[in-house]
């Protein structure tokens, strides 16, 4: 049996809580918290493994079949979109499950009872969570945008149409992609906050990014072309990672504007979290 | 210290806690006892902040967990033992706590040994058995060194050892000078461990008193004796300023009377006195099981509709 030694060496260190202490504290415990569970690790290898595949894929399908490729396809291919848009794609599919899960996990298992009574200032706690959450996924994002990017135009430089970095509108695709694929995870998160249920925040941003604008196209066509822009998910894909007039969606904004109605929206439920977050019984 | 005042929480239509009034103090183990959904696991919520009072209010040093300078070393706590994510070690388990804290990894690995998990430090928690997680959740509330820990049912599910390991480390917190507040549905946990009961029943309090008082109250001074003579018995004890009620049975060797208001001793003496012979001579000692259950049988949320056989 465990000899009782509780009270023999006491820690030096009983810290009054300020509250810049408590930020910093509670940053280093979310990184601890997020590095140390699995399914950090493989939603992200995920993410990489799809914006990577995608654009191998699609690139090296595209230059095999180049020769026999239409003049006029050739002139509005864009090298740049089929490199990235399948990390803002299919990206989006995994990040919503870790920013779902890194809220949902702590309520499915009880912990957050344990979290909110170590640090019961939730406000805090609900943004330092959100913040290391958009440090990790900003990250990784951005260099599966890159890694995406390159290895397309290595795949494609037998075509001669690759696109480099230094074109207009190409490093806007690339970053806004990263960012676009971030925010959505910021949105599930919110939506775990909101829902406390895995099932039910992966659910509902499946729903909103990309249930709902399948939906919109059975809207009469005028409805839909008004409408249309102003839905977070769906063809927005297409929209931020387009540089060729040619490879847009009609009756959009801009890449930046449709990033900034994803944003709208997340802003929007991020701050429904955080009120329920901390009003509400644990 | 502990301090409720008219501490109210309100579920919907359902009071799981209702108008509760009192004060858990240092340097003793404070038994919270009480029948199942009587609202204990609720006031500990309230206790932690986790959950709002709907009316009244819980401080723990006179202020609200919520507004803790420093949670970790105010409370510790122990819920619920299976209350953490199984993917991650024990070691992470604690160190996460132990940072927002602002709390060494030092002491995260100290207290592991503490509670005897050096061992299984780096294991997944997924694989413990609930003695482990309730160790765990242990080196948990201690991580803080805190001045005010809680335990809610902390024996569920324990071995005899994990038993008596966590009474002795209960009972060694408190002779710390710490506040000790352990939550139980059997009373015969509290037997051992505990030095002042705080007894609920149906969100309401229904005792708050030391053990010994909970005891006198409990057993009282009843003596059991069994005589073939039952009414000259009856008439010597209330001449010398005792009283007697019937057991209603008639032993083997005679009537089983139970006499109030005298020792075993004097019992005795005044049965010599009177000439009358007796078979059987004991203090009735009424468990402290059956005193909580008397206590709180018009408490009891849930009662078995019919009896078991």
């Amino acid at each position: 049996m465990a000899t009782v030694t509780a009270g023999v060496s006491r820690p030096q260190a009983s810290p009054v809580l300020s509250v810049r202490g408590g930020i910093a504290g509670t940053l280093r415990s979310e990184l601890t918290k997020i590095r140390s569970v699995r399914s950090t690790y493989w939603t992200m290898i995920l993410l990489v493994l799809a914006g990577v595949g995608w654009a191998i894929a699609d690139c090296a399908g595209e230059a095999a079949h180049w020769a026999q490729t239409a003049p006029l396809d050739k002139a509005n291919f864009d090298a740049t979109q089929s490199s990235v848009v399948g990390l803002a794609l299919i990206g989006q599919l995994m990040i919503v499950m870790l920013g779902a899960i890194v809220m949902t996990s702590e309520y499915g298992t009880g912990m957050m009872r344990t979290s909110l009574s170590v640090m019961p200032r939730r406000g805090v706690l609900y943004c330092v969570k959100a913040a290391v959450l958009t440090a990790v996924m900003l990250g990784v994002s951005l260099v599966t945008s890159f890694a995406s990017f390159f290895v397309g135009q290595y795949l494609l430089r037998s075509t001669h149409e690759t696109a480099t970095l230094s074109q207009p509108g190409v490093l806007t695709a690339v970053l806004l992609t990263a960012c676009f694929v971030t925010v959505s995870g910021l949105l599930a998160y919110a939506l775990g906050a909101i829902l406390r249920s895995t099932a039910g925040a992966i659910s509902a941003a499946f729903a909103l990014l990309f249930l709902l604008p399948q939906l919109a196209r059975a809207l009469p066509s005028t409805w839909y072309a008004d409408m249309v822009r102003w839905l977070p998910g769906g063809v927005v894909v297409s929209t931020i990672t387009a540089t060729k007039a040619a490879s847009a969606v009609p009756h959009m904004f801009s890449a930046w504007g449709e990033f900034a109605v994803l944003g709208g929206y997340a802003a929007v439920l991020l701050i429904i979290g955080a009120l329920l977050f901390s009003r509400r019984d644990a | 210290m502990i301090e409720a005042r008219g501490l109210t929480k309100r579920y919907g239509s359902r009071l799981a806690v209702d108008d509760l009034n009192f004060t858990v103090r240092p340097g003793m183990v404070t038994g919270f006892l009480g029948p199942n959904g009587a609202g204990k696991s609720t006031t500990m919520r309230l206790i932690l902040g986790l959950d709002r009072p709907t009316t009244g209010t819980v401080t723990v040093d006179g202020r609200t967990h919520r507004r803790a300078a420093s949670p970790m070393h105010e409370v510790g706590a122990l819920l619920d033992a299976r209350a953490v994510h199984g993917g991650r070690s024990a070691r992470s388990h604690l160190l996460c706590l132990a940072q927002t804290n602002g709390i060494a990894a030092r002491r995260v690995d100290e207290v592991l040994g503490i509670v005897g998990l050096s061992d299984v430090a780096r294991k997944r928690s997924k694989g413990f058995s609930l003695g482990m997680s309730q160790r765990l959740g242990v080196a948990a509330a201690l991580l803080g060194d805190p001045q005010v820990l809680m335990f809610d049912e902390p024996v569920n599910g324990l071995d005899p050892e994990g038993i008596l390991w966590i009474r002795t480390l209960m009972r060694s917190l408190a002779a710390e000078g710490r506040v000790v507040f352990v939550s139980s549905h059997l009373m015969s946990e509290m037997e051992n461990t505990a030095d002042h009961l705080i007894v609920v029943g149906k969100g309401r309090l229904v005792a708050d008193c030391s053990m010994a008082e909970f005891i006198a109250r409990g057993s009282g001074t009843a003596v059991v004796v069994e005589t073939p003579a039952p009414e000259v018995l009856a008439r010597a004890v209330t001449g010398a300023g005792g009283s007697v009620t019937s057991e209603g049975s008639e032993g083997s060797e005679g009537w089983r009377l139970r006499v109030h208001g005298l020792s075993e001793a004097e019992v005795g003496a005044v049965a010599f006195a009177a000439g009358v012979p007796l078979h059987h001579l004991a203090a009735a000692r009424v468990s402290l099981e059956q005193a909580f259950m008397e206590l709180t049988a018009d408490s009891v949320e849930y009662h078995a509709a019919l009896p078991v056989a």
